[in-house]
């Protein structure tokens, strides 16, 4: 993966979001005001970014378990592991030369990979790098990977798939085929969708069967709790003036929240060594009620599915699961 | 359930008050305590001339219980008791002397003090004889009327045949003479047989006893559970499930078992019969307290108010008793006290059907009476009159006010006074009473 | 005394745990045996137990208990209570009511939880600890109160709260104190919700009652017939010796004798709402939240000979169950039916060798869905690990007099209840007589238990 032209840049420590985020306004409206909406796919620098010696705070894991109903124990949760990486991929996509803008990107699906769970005591090196444009009929999307490794072990590999609504992905690409992506109807920049005009012909199909094990009671105030704990400040999680600015009638829960929560939902049958992937479908409006279903995968298959909808419109709101990995 | 007017006359300024306006004050009775003297002063012991060696017996008696006996009195005396002695009068003439000595020291008797008469009663004996003998009981009954400051009269009445010395007849004079008897005035009881024996602890006469006790979850039926495992039994509560909480509550505090039962029910005595045989063996005391009332003038009487009162108050006590003279559960010297009335014996307007139930358990009392002396046992009555309970707490104030007035000792009765009598009467030195109805009321204006 | 049985073996040719023992020959344990019970009526909630605190309605039930028995101021070996609903106050509830009861203050006691499993635990342990001889006498006992349930603070102002008792400066307290907000301040009451999955327990059972198709019907009938049952036992004086009033209640407020299959038809279905098939579950054919209290009197023979006291049955054995509802693959209160079988296998016996069964009637559909598993082939052989089918009930022999449905279900309370129902029936029946209880719990838990006449 890491071939040898790649630029390592190592920061002194995991950059505070907030001053990330002031950059990836002003570096958004740079691009916005350049007009340059075609990527190709040779655009994506060769950097990665490498915070060495992370290590977790007591009290940032406990707060994060109890918010996500993990156990407390002292292996870091895989989606905690997410929320220590997401300051380091933030950072790189708000580099100068990073093809596409931080504002409006859209979390459409993330898989995690962890071979073994970190300890509280470890202290882990992260590195994120950018992979991987695809064609999207919404636009382009890119994969955020990011990296733990304990002493000289890779033990959790991160893949965020973020989608630039809008741009387009040279023709001459050597990577033409779309990644087949669940709908991205949470587009912020195409609001009639997120509010569920669009796609109610699929609500019939997509309940068919669907028997929930679960479900989750959502309040309002869990978009600024699981900002909180993350750093997302993203206001149209915390907001429900932002949301509606960005075309939802409420502020909308966190997709890696509500997959943290499909992941702890499954508990401790996932064992240590295993790969979790999450399709993001329609947002989920605070407050709401999800239905949730988690079962044992059929037949052969190892591991567990899961499924979150709404049991009001039967959409849709994640799709995954979680496998043992060898 | 207070009387204020009895508590205000008697304390304090308004006690004064009372005394300047000449209100009638009511005595605080006399009641017994564990430890209390039998009575407050000594006793003198007056007799007919055929009487000496009955006195004499008597008197022996009394020193064995370290009383102060006299056998004189003068005027100035100041007495706890009068015994009088009067088995041996011949005709109503014998009965001026001891009753005129009496009269000589009445003034000096004791704040509940007692008189005690002893007499035989008249049955079958000549004219002259049976005339002094029921004189007794006109005189006793008066003098009883005449006593204050919370004193009464009673007397004891000797069965045919039967001797001075028979343990009734100690054990009788003793209640009469204690502070167990406080309510009991103008009172004649009858000793019918020289059954029964003295205990060895006065304190506790029913150790060892096993009791049942039905409507013991309130009022009188919970102080005759208190007072019978004070005298040492161990008892049975008895009442109605929807009763049940009050139950517990009386069945813990004495160290006793409840047990939720309708006494109306068929089953009845067979329920009552199994939980004595399990948990203690035998049944040796029975008190039928259980009673309603559902007061309506005849006029206004449905069946829903008649055919309950009489279920309870004296279909349930004779079935009940009934099967347990068949059965084989009771002790070898079984005690039946059911609870009479003294609306039984006098009649109370709008209350037929009560009266009949009570009437109803007197005679199933003198009528039982054989039966159970065949068991070696007895079966006897108390009629309670004016006591104050949450029953008579809801009689509006001014017919309340009157109803408790209406006797010799011008207040109502307490629910233990009731119970005192009761436990007297189940107790071993009442053996010799039988088929009796005892009045508890303090000489209640009506009937006898 | 099943130590060395199979755990699973079918046909058991060896002395089954209840019918050994009796004498304690001194190889096997000897046996453990009910005396008695005693419960206070079970109240609706916010009825007439609104004020009474869980030890309050504790020590109601024993002072009955105790009252029945004559044990004023005995001192029993051991007390065992619970609630499912506690207030951390209560962190010693069993001795804090004993110490309130007529019993003996030197009558130890200790609490359990098992969620609605928690009376048949507490019979349990006490049973054990009889069998062992460790205790000669014990009082089970379990109290719930929906009226009087614990309200918390929300988590964050919890957080701040503690973080305030912990500041010594008054900078630090002032900087806990501003972190308040009004919406902080918003109480959080206990949910039936669980924990795991956030569904009400009705919904759970919604489920498992769609997946089995449990008719509307069908759970309606049961409802009916155990209102019916519980009444005509009320009216029989059959609880004249197992209850004991409280707050003037002298018979449990959720009990409709008048009512019907046709009454219960017209209500609405409150649970699976919105699940693709019809829903079927009312408030009549489930349980409604009560309040209320019971006590279960276990004794060795010799403590109950020498007081004279009745035996009714012997807790013959005991098993836990769970499920693994979670990832869905069982129903939530399906526990019972799982551990029923192994019950029976390592007693010898076959489903049908009871007089009665108690199956707590947590839902109408609890109960039908318990006899479907047990009725199925596929469930029985694919889920149970059986050779086949464990076959139907004598549906006449099931909660003869009235369950859960028809006497309310204060949580912990529900055991104790059924125990001593159970324990009084099989004496009226006759020696030999045997009875199979469940009790289901949150959880996907289940105690379930063997009764025989004494």
């Amino acid at each position: 993966m890491r071939t040898p032209e790649v630029e390592v840049v190592e920061l002194d420590a995991v950059p505070a979001l907030g001053g990330l985020y002031a950059r990836g306004v002003a570096g958004s409206a740079r691009a916005a005001a350049a007009r340059r909406r075609t990527v190709r796919p040779d655009d994506l620098p060769a950097t990665e970014l490498l915070v060495r010696g992370v290590r977790a705070e007591v009290e940032h894991l406990s707060t994060y378990q109890h918010l996500l109903g993990e156990t407390g124990q002292d292996a870091l949760p895989a989606g905690f592991v997410h929320v220590l990486a997401f300051p380091v991929a933030t950072a790189l996509m708000v580099r100068p030369g990073f093809p596409l803008p931080l504002l409006g990107m859209v979390h459409v699906a993330n898989q995690v990979e962890q071979r073994r769970a970190v300890r509280l005591d470890e202290e882990m090196d992260l590195r994120v790098r950018a992979q991987d444009l695809h064609a999207h009929r919404s636009g382009v999307t890119v994969d955020l990977v990011a990296e733990a490794w304990v002493e000289e072990e890779l033990v959790w590999t991160g893949t965020s798939t973020y989608l630039a609504k809008g741009h387009h992905l040279a023709p001459h690409s050597a990577s033409t085929d779309p990644t087949p992506l669940p709908s991205p109807d949470n587009l912020v920049s195409e609001p009639q969708g997120a509010l569920g005009t669009r796609g109610s012909d699929t609500r019939s199909e997509e309940g068919a069967g669907r028997a929930p094990t679960g479900q989750w009671r959502l309040g309002g105030e869990v978009g600024r709790r699981y900002a909180a704990v993350s750093g997302d400040q993203n206001p149209i999680h915390t907001s429900a003036l932002a949301a509606k600015a960005f075309g939802f009638p409420r502020a909308i829960a966190h997709g890696m929240y509500t997959a943290a929560r499909a992941l702890a939902d499954v508990g401790p049958a996932r064992g240590e060594a295993f790969v979790w992937h999450v399709q993001f479908a329609k947002p989920v409006v605070l407050p709401s009620t999800v239905a949730v279903r988690v079962a044992r995968a059929d037949g052969e298959a190892e591991g567990f599915s899961f499924e979150a909808w709404s049991p009001r419109s039967g959409r849709t709101h994640l799709t995954g699961g979680v496998s043992p990995s060898s | 359930m207070t009387d204020t007017y009895l508590n205000l006359v008697n304390t304090g300024f308004t006690k004064t008050l009372a005394q300047r306006l000449g209100l009638p004050r009511p005595a605080v009775l006399r009641r017994h305590r564990p430890g209390d003297p039998l009575v407050t002063g000594p006793v003198l012991v007056v007799h007919d001339a055929g009487s000496q060696a009955e006195a004499d017996a008597l008197a022996e008696q009394l020193l064995g219980w370290d009383l102060d006996v006299h056998r004189h009195g003068n005027r100035d005396d100041r007495f706890g008791a009068i015994l009088v002695v009067l088995t041996g009068a011949q005709a109503p003439a014998d009965l001026g002397a001891p009753l005129l000595t009496t009269g000589g020291v009445l003034r000096g008797l004791a704040p509940g003090g007692r008189v005690v008469t002893v007499s035989r009663a008249p049955g079958d004996a000549a004219p002259a004889v049976a005339a002094a003998r029921q004189g007794i009981d006109g005189v006793l009954r008066s003098l009883a009327k005449e006593l204050r400051r919370g004193a009464t009269g009673n007397g004891i009445v000797l069965g045919d045949g039967v001797e001075i010395d028979a343990p009734s007849v100690a054990g009788t004079l003793r209640f009469l003479l204690s502070g167990r008897s406080a309510f009991v005035d103008g009172q004649l009881l009858t000793i019918g047989s020289g059954a029964g024996e003295l205990p060895a602890d006065w304190e506790r006469p029913l150790e060892g006893q096993v009791a049942v006790v039905t409507g013991a979850a309130r009022g009188i039926g919970a102080e005759i559970a208190r007072t019978l495992a004070r005298d040492g039994a161990t008892v049975v509560a008895v009442d109605v499930p929807a009763a049940g909480d009050a139950l517990a509550a009386v069945a813990n505090e004495v160290h006793g078992s409840a047990l939720q039962l309708d006494v109306t029910r068929e089953d009845a005595a067979e329920r009552i019969t199994e939980h004595v045989r399990s948990r203690h063996g035998q049944l040796d005391l029975v008190i039928h307290n259980a009673g309603i009332l559902r007061d309506k003038l005849l006029a206004n009487m449905k069946p829903e108010t008649w055919d309950p009162v009489l279920a309870v108050n004296v279909t349930a006590p004779l079935r009940i008793t009934q099967a347990l003279l068949d059965g084989d559960q009771l002790g070898t010297a079984p005690r039946v006290v059911c609870l009479a009335s003294t609306s039984g014996i006098a009649g109370n307007r709008g209350q037929t059907n009560y009266a009949a139930s009570k009437a109803g358990v007197i005679g199933m009392v003198r009528a039982s009476a054989s039966a159970l002396e065949g068991a070696g046992g007895t079966i006897n009555a108390v009629a309670p009159g004016f006591i104050e309970t949450d029953m008579t707490a809801r009689i509006p104030f001014a017919t309340r006010e009157v109803a408790r007035r209406l006797n010799s000792l011008q207040q109502g009765g307490q629910p233990r006074d009731v119970a005192e009598a009761i436990a007297f009467l189940v107790s071993p030195q009442a053996g010799g009473v039988n088929g009796q109805v005892l009045r508890v009321c303090g000489q209640n204006m009506v009937g006898q | 005394m099943a130590a060395a049985r199979t755990p699973g073996s079918q046909t058991s040719s060896g002395p089954t745990p209840g019918s050994t023992g009796a004498g304690g020959d001194g190889s096997s344990p000897r046996r453990a045996v009910v005396v008695g019970g005693n419960r206070i009526p079970f109240a609706r909630s916010g009825g007439p137990y609104v004020r009474a605190s869980n030890q309050d309605m504790l020590t109601a039930a024993l002072d009955g208990l105790v009252a029945r028995f004559g044990l004023a101021g005995e001192r029993v070996g051991e007390v065992a209570a619970g609630a499912v609903l506690k207030h951390s106050k209560d962190f010693n509830l069993a001795r804090e009511s004993v110490l309130g009861s007529a019993l003996s203050p030197e009558t130890p006691a200790y609490d359990v939880q098992q969620a609605c499993a928690t009376g048949m635990e507490t019979v349990v342990g006490l049973t054990n600890k009889i069998r062992l001889g460790q205790i000669e006498s014990g009082i089970a006992g379990g109290v719930d109160s929906t009226s009087d349930a614990p309200i918390v603070v929300s988590d964050a102002l919890r957080t701040i709260l503690l973080d305030l008792s912990r500041a010594k400066t008054p900078q630090q307290k002032l900087k806990a104190v501003s972190r308040i907000r009004p919406g902080h301040l918003a109480p959080s009451a206990p949910t039936t919700g669980e924990p795991r999955t956030g569904l009400s327990m009705g919904e759970h059972q919604a489920l498992t009652t769609a997946a089995m198709g449990i008719t509307r019907e069908a759970q309606d009938e049961l409802a009916a017939a155990s209102h019916h049952r519980l009444a005509a036992a009320y009216d029989d004086g059959f609880f004249d010796d197992l209850l004991t009033p409280y707050r003037g209640l002298t018979r449990d407020a959720n009990l409709r004798a008048d009512t019907s299959v046709e009454k219960l038809a017209k209500l609405k279905p409150v649970f699976g709402k919105h699940l693709e098939t019809p829903a079927t579950m009312t408030a009549g054919n489930s349980t409604p939240l009560s309040d209320g209290a019971s006590t279960v009197l276990l004794a060795s023979d010799a403590w109950a000979a020498e007081r004279g006291l009745p035996v009714l049955a012997t807790v013959v054995d005991v098993e836990a169950g769970a499920v693994d509802f979670a990832h869905g693959r069982d129903g939530l209160l399906m526990a019972g039916a799982h551990a029923v079988p192994r019950l029976l296998a390592r007693n010898g016996l076959s489903l049908q060798d009871f007089d009665y069964y108690e199956i707590h009637e947590a839902f109408a559909a609890t109960v039908l869905c318990n006899l479907a598993i047990w009725e199925s082939e596929e469930y029985c052989r694919e889920r149970l690990g059986l050779d086949g089918a464990l076959g139907s009930i004598d549906r006449s022999k099931l909660n003869v007099h009235g369950s859960s449905l028809a006497a309310g279900h204060p949580f912990a309370a529900t055991g104790g209840r059924i125990v001593a129902t159970l324990a009084k029936q099989l004496t009226a029946k006759g020696p030999g007589s045997r009875g199979l209880i469940s009790v289901c719990a949150a959880g996907g838990q289940a105690v379930v238990a063997i009764l025989e006449a004494a």
